[in-house]
């Protein structure tokens, strides 16, 4: 019995893992809020971090489709852009990349892996990019969520249109993240 | 079927990997200031914020670590007898955090005490450094550290809470008694 709840666990988690690429999507949240009070929202001023990465420091593409990407999605959970005066949210992002190393990926995603794998284990160097929001109580100026997702970055950043599916599935999967408003 | 340096080795295995489970979990250990005299100090005051990376993104200017992490360590210093002051301070308190990436050669042999295919894993070592600094002389008195895997701790609001509380009640427990 209990080995197979753990075969279901692992074929479950297998399949949570193939089933949404290796995006890593997760938030924090400050308790006690209630999302409801928030209605508009503007964007803060834009982050001076550096990315890690020369072809996405200053790059307006990613910068462009970054925002339109959170815009849409905001639009369709009722946000509204605050046009005149203060808006009840203001949005910060960051994007970053690392240069990070990983074994076998196989392996650890399925808990099992193939003959060859296993015994040749590998270990590989691979870019993995951040995008960070934070949406930030624009009278207490405190930071209520911040939402993230990471993902291995290969073959991505030099291809506009996956840049802009992989920014696209980043920005809904993460806001899906918000505490409802009801 | 199993030549006895077999059973040797299989023995020694077993063994070190019970001393290394036992103190995988978190790592704990603390300097202190030759001489120092921490009964001297009743106040304290946080000093300014760390501006250096954490070394993960999630965790740069995340302020819900570092709230966590500050009323965990408010919360323990308060049972020590130190108090929480805005004026001058006896004790200035800093604290970094930071993750970095390690790689293990051998997991199996850690998880299980023996491995078939004994093969690298790669995992995210965290560390908490809190540092007690004498307000007046401004050197440090007393340092202390957890070091820990924090694996999917963070993108885990309430286990990153609880890895918090812990460690910081564990750097703290090795403060030298205020008689």
């Amino acid at each position: 019995m209990r080995r197979l709840g753990r075969l279901v666990a692992v074929a479950f988690g297998a399949l949570a893992v193939t089933g949404c690429a290796t995006m890593n999507v997760s938030s924090h949240v400050r308790s006690g809020i209630d999302f409801a009070q928030y209605r508009t929202y503007g964007w803060g001023p834009a982050d001076a971090l550096p990315t890690g990465d020369p072809r996405l420091d200053k790059n307006l593409f990613f910068q462009d489709h970054m925002l339109g990407a959170v815009e849409k999605q905001l639009a369709a959970r009722g946000f509204e852009m605050a046009a005149i005066g203060t808006p009840d949210l203001l949005i910060h992002y960051h994007a970053s990349i690392d240069r990070r190393i990983d074994t076998n990926r196989a392996d650890q995603a399925h808990g099992y892996c193939y003959e060859a794998d296993c015994q040749q284990p590998e270990v590989v160097n691979y870019e993995a990019g951040t995008l960070v929001l934070d949406f930030v109580d624009a009278r207490t100026n405190r930071v209520i969520w911040r939402g993230w997702a990471q993902d291995s970055l290969e073959g991505v950043l030099e291809n506009q249109d996956r840049m802009a599916r992989q920014i696209n599935e980043a920005v809904a999967r993460m806001l899906k993240q918000l505490p409802p408003r009801l | 079927m199993y030549s006895p340096s077999r059973w040797v080795r299989f023995a020694v295995l077993a063994v070190s990997a019970v001393a290394l489970t036992r103190c995988a979990s978190t790592d704990i250990h603390s300097y202190l200031e030759r001489g120092a005299d921490l009964g001297r100090y009743h106040t304290y005051a946080w000093g300014p914020a760390d501006a250096m990376s954490t070394g993960d993104p999630r965790l740069d200017g995340n302020p819900f670590f570092a709230e966590r992490l500050q009323a965990a360590v408010e919360k323990q210093l308060a049972t020590r007898g130190f108090e929480k002051t805005s004026a001058t301070p006896g004790l200035v308190l800093h604290y970094h955090a930071s993750i970095a990436q390690r790689v293990d050669a051998y997991s199996a042999d850690l998880k299980y005490g023996y491995c078939n295919e004994c093969r690298p894993y790669v995992y995210d070592a965290g560390t908490i450094v809190i540092d007690l600094v004498d307000a007046h002389s401004s050197k440090l008195v007393w340092r202390g550290w957890a070091e820990d895997r924090f694996e999917g701790a963070i993108d885990n609001q309430q286990l990153m809470e609880k890895q918090i509380d812990n460690a910081v009640a564990r750097i703290l427990q090795r403060l030298p008694p205020r008689l």
